[in-house]
């Protein structure tokens, strides 16, 4: 018996919407807060606080693609705060000294890239698991940096250093950047085979390896890419002010992986992404802000960024549950 | 199990040679290090976070985490204030609330975990951020002081010529000990971190296991809150910021596997030994504070690098 | 799930209702004492001595000394400049072994190991600012227990664990310098916001009950609209102070900074939202960072005292307190380039007059 073309239709749609179920709720949170808060307060829907929510947490979207990626595979890195503060520190201080611009760009991304890759040849060669790897790396590059700098701050930022941060039509840069660069990681995961093989070795490395993905390259491999992108976020956060403060900025990490896990990333590796994470960011950023406009008072701005954060967890297991699978 | 047993004892035996080396080395740099005195006052400095770390290894046991033990340390803080000024409670009830309420936030983790299904890593994050902001809103960021001086003897004060709160620790660790190593909980503990689903099928009661350990890990930090708040006298709503890493190296320090199923107290205790005494006999030996992290996190790093080189077959 | 949304429905809702105007948000509702609107105070009346002595000190007096430093943290351009004040000063006094050392968050818990670690290896003297006043009492009183010569700076600690306190000005003196010189910019009716580092610290919820007592009293037009906390966090401070600019629009018309990371971030937000000379900034912060907007015209004033000199006269009292040459009950100490400081409140030692950097001036400091 034929299916009727429509019900065929239907079909397709649901299950892409299935499959980006997260990532829809996601969405639908961004928009469904842009009415409620609009309607209080039309301003938060003006050019300028729009551009401000778009790209204030630019930055933590970019480095979150990086760390979706990671947690795909089934590891996790908790330095990543840390990395972006030392990275920040190193293009401000090569721009200050007077090197080219793209030197200062530049050097970020490379170093960003060794350093992750050695976490990632310790993660899958020295069999040690990500948390302590990073977590001993966090230690390290907390001190370092403050060894590096004494504490000092890095001002009088050269303009074209700054130009990370020009308009396009009015839009930040950083709003385009994360942008573009999400939809290429997005299209990069879903169809090259080397992209689909992080998915692979998240969800089950011993089938990976049988198919003949070399698991513990594509891990190093991940990490170098992580860091890759982390380098990005450093520029677009060392570019933000014009000055550059030689501490980790505190609970970065924790916003990163927060993103990506809202976003859809599930811990246990395997699903989830970059978009989540991306849509996730921008949540968050919203969120900040709506939470002033709503006059919700400062002291308890806290819980409620936990209870949400919450809520949309559980929202996100019932909704998984619903579907009749457990927590993957 | 066999094997188990001895490639755990390797890494054991490799973390008590590391700690022995470090506390040899350190007592040769500075005098004071390896006194009585200096020792069981870092004993006192250290007895929050070792409490919390005791319940954090039963919790990476069983393959899962607690990020938010430092957060009910926070809101424990705060509450010991609040149940006694703000509400006139007598102050020994408000202790007792404060460790309840801790025992109730960590059953609330549980729960989200167990019943939600709820990765603990994510679990533990969200309830970072909430247990942490009610202390902020609970408290509107007032301190509260003035408590009767009873009360210092507990995080300042000695009984035998032993800080209180060391004795207490003691005590807690010998009760982890046994409970750990010698009892069902304990053993069941280790099943189902080793394979949840096979502990599952054999009988082992693991949602209920997991509601207990999770609902021990908050009581530590209560307790923890009230020896601490003791010990500086007021009440802040910042306080135990960054607890659960801590907490967490410690345990990952001493022997116990970030994917469950291997742990032992004594092992958490030699990387809290471990831990502390770079902390103190560094800065004892003139290292600043910035370089003092940094070779805590390359000891972390070296520590099971060397353990999996010399030990078992590597984990995963 | 139903029953989670009705609970962060609820939550929402509690949390909605604002903190009374009773103080300003992020103030600490200790008791205020405003000083009148024109002319100075009056005369202070004195105080007798009530700082902490230590048990037994060892005489040192024109000996070689070691001292460490430990400030609420850190990386912040504000302890830095603090912390080079008191490594001149050591050099000056050529006796002194300084170091600068702490917490690189603003952590209570771990500036107590970090001064109970410099207790146990035997330094002769400590300098502190303090990220809790009660909190840090017994650890100092455990100093000046063996001996140890304590010296606050910055933010105290209580008046019995240390021996004296170099403060840069008076609460209420701070108070009156930030809301006059707003008040000049933005007028007697202007509304104005607060970005501060978190409600949990002493000085700035001091600073801020100040200013609304002194506002009530001398400028009771002028409307405070809300208080945002930033942490010591740049990019943070800059996101609030960028909401704050988009949520008020024109009504907007200052941003007070209240700490050295809060002012260069909020008139960063006002230059990029344009709105330079439109929206007033006054605040604490070091020249080295609000340069670039002072130098454009974006900022007019920065009201502040000197960190570097506050680091030098706390160095010089210690050295001074070391060598028994200041007394409990003296009515002033001379600390070197700095001359004579007054003692007040006891066991306080006041720098002076609040400085302020502006155009004229800014660009010969560099911290």
């Amino acid at each position: 018996m034929e299916l009727p073309a429509r019900s065929v239709k239907r079909d397709r749609l649901a299950r892409l919407a299935s499959a980006y179920g997260q990532e829809l709720v996601v969405l639908g949170a961004v928009l469904v807060l842009m009415a409620v808060v609009g309607t209080v307060n039309h301003r938060f829907l003006s050019d300028t606080n729009l551009n401000s929510v778009f790209s204030g947490n630019a930055y933590i979207a970019v480095a979150a693609i990086g760390m979706s990626m990671v947690i795909i595979t089934g590891n996790i890195d908790v330095s990543v705060g840390a990395l972006i503060g030392v990275l920040a520190t190193i293009a401000g201080t090569l721009a200050t000294r007077g090197y080219p611009v793209w030197l200062a760009w530049g050097v970020p991304l490379v170093v960003g890239m060794a350093v992750n890759a050695a976490v990632g040849v310790l993660v899958a060669y020295a069999r040690i698991p990500a948390i302590v790897v990073t977590l001993g790396v966090l230690s390290i590059l907390r001190g370092g940096l403050i060894s590096a700098t004494g504490g000092k701050w890095i001002t009088d930022l050269p303009p074209a250093f700054r130009a990370a941060q020009a308009r396009l039509f009015g839009v930040p840069s950083p709003v385009y950047v994360a942008a573009v660069l999400t939809v290429l990681a997005a299209l990069w995961m879903r169809y090259s085979s080397l992209g689909r093989a992080i998915y692979a070795v998240g969800g089950n490395a011993e089938a990976a390896r049988a198919a003949g993905i070399r698991t513990r390259a594509m891990v190093v491999f991940v990490f170098a890419v992580h860091g890759f992108f982390a380098g990005i976020a450093s520029v677009l956060f060392a570019t933000q002010l014009q000055v550059i403060q030689s501490t980790v900025p505190p609970n970065l990490e924790l916003s990163i992986i927060t993103a990506s896990v809202i976003g859809g990333v599930s811990i246990l590796g395997g699903t989830g992404t970059v978009i989540g994470s991306t849509l996730a960011a921008l949540l968050f950023s919203e969120i900040a802000s709506a939470l002033i406009f709503l006059n919700v008072s400062a002291y308890w701005l806290r819980a409620v960024l936990g209870l949400l954060i919450l809520g949309t967890v559980l929202a996100d297991m019932a909704r998984r549950r619903r579907k009749g699978r457990l927590a993957p | 199990m066999k094997v188990d047993v001895r490639s755990l004892f390797r890494h054991e035996t490799v973390l008590a040679i590391l700690a022995v080396l470090t506390l040899a080395v350190l007592a040769h740099q500075h005098e004071a290090f390896f006194t009585a005195d200096n020792l069981l006052n870092q004993g006192r400095l250290a007895a929050e976070l070792g409490l919390v770390s005791l319940t954090m290894t039963f919790v990476i046991v069983t393959g899962g985490i607690d990020l938010s033990v430092g957060s009910i340390l926070g809101l424990g803080a705060i509450l010991v204030g609040v149940f006694w000024k703000n509400l006139g409670l007598p102050l020994p009830l408000a202790m007792v609330l404060t460790v309840l309420v801790g025992g109730l936030a960590g059953l609330g983790n549980g729960l989200i975990i167990t019943r939600f299904r709820v990765p603990p890593l994510i679990a533990t994050l969200a309830t970072l951020a909430l247990y942490r902001g009610l202390a902020e809103g609970i408290s509107k960021s007032r301190s509260v002081r003035g408590y009767p001086e009873w009360f210092f003897r507990l995080g300042q004060g000695d009984v035998a010529g032993v800080p209180t709160q060391v004795w207490i620790l003691a005590a807690a660790a010998l009760l982890a000990a046994v409970v750990l190593g010698r009892t069902t909980f304990g053993r069941a503990t280790y099943a189902l971190g080793a394979n949840e689903t096979a502990a599952r099928f054999s009988g082992v009661a693991v949602d209920r296991t997991k509601l207990l350990i999770y609902t021990g890990s908050g009581l530590a930090s209560g307790l923890a809150a009230v020896i601490f708040v003791s010990r500086v006298s007021t009440t802040r709503s910042d306080m135990g910021t960054g607890l659960e890493l801590d907490a967490v190296t410690a345990v990952v320090l001493g022997g116990t596997s970030i994917f469950g199923g291997r742990g032992t107290i004594v092992g958490t205790v030699l990387g809290l030994v471990l831990i502390q005494a770079l902390r103190n006999g560094l800065a004892l030996a003139g290292v600043k504070g910035d370089g003092t992290i940094v070779v805590i996190g390359a000891v972390l790093i070296l520590a099971i690098l060397v353990s999996n080189f010399v030990g078992r077959e590597g984990d995963g | 799930m139903r029953r989670v949304r009705s609970v962060l429905v609820l939550l929402l809702a509690a949390a909605a209702v604002r903190a009374q105007a009773a103080g300003w948000t992020g103030g600490d509702e200790l008791p205020t004492n405003p000083l009148p609107c024109q002319g100075a105070a009056g005369a202070e009346k004195a105080k007798p001595y009530d700082g902490g002595k230590p048990t037994n000190p060892p005489n040192l007096k024109g000996k070689k000394i070691t001292v460490v430093d430990v400030p609420k943290l850190i990386g912040i351009g504000y302890f830095n400049a603090t912390s080079k004040g008191i490594a001149d000063a050591a050099k000056e006094l050529g006796n002194v072994d300084a170091k600068t050392d702490g917490p690189t968050q603003a952590n209570i818990d771990q500036q107590i190991t970090f001064i109970d670690n410099y207790i146990t290896s035997g330094v002769n003297g400590i300098l502190f600012a303090a990220n809790d006043p009660v909190a840090i009492s017994p650890v100092l009183k455990k100093a000046l227990g063996k001996g140890i010569h304590v010296v606050g700076y910055d933010a105290n600690s209580e008046p019995g664990a240390r021996e004296w306190f170099v403060n840069q000005a008076e609460f209420n003196g701070i108070a009156k310098s930030l809301l006059d010189n707003m008040a000049k910019e933005i007028g007697e009716d202007g509304a104005f916001a607060i970005v501060t580092s978190t409600f949990t610290t002493p000085n700035q919820a001091r600073w801020i009950s100040e200013m609304s007592a002194y506002a009530q009293k001398c400028h009771p037009k002028m409307k405070w609209l809300e208080t945002v906390e930033a942490q010591e966090d740049n990019n943070l401070s800059f996101q609030q102070a960028n909401t704050l600019i988009n949520k008020y629009g024109d009504q907007l018309k200052g941003l007070f900074g209240m700490t050295s990371v809060a002012t260069p971030a909020a008139a960063e937000a006002v230059t990029q939202a344009n709105k330079c000379g439109k929206v007033a900034v006054v605040g604490l912060a070091t020249p080295n960072a609000m340069k670039p907007y002072v130098n454009k015209d974006c900022v007019k004033s920065v009201v502040l005292w000197n960190p570097v000199d506050l680091g030098y006269a706390a160095m010089y009292v210690l050295r001074a307190v070391t060598d028994g040459t200041l007394k409990p009950g003296a009515k002033e100490v001379k600390a070197g380039k700095l001359g004579e400081l007054k003692v007040v409140n006891g066991s306080e030692i006041l720098l002076g007059p609040p400085f302020v950097y502006n155009k004229g001036n800014i660009n010969n400091f560099d911290f």
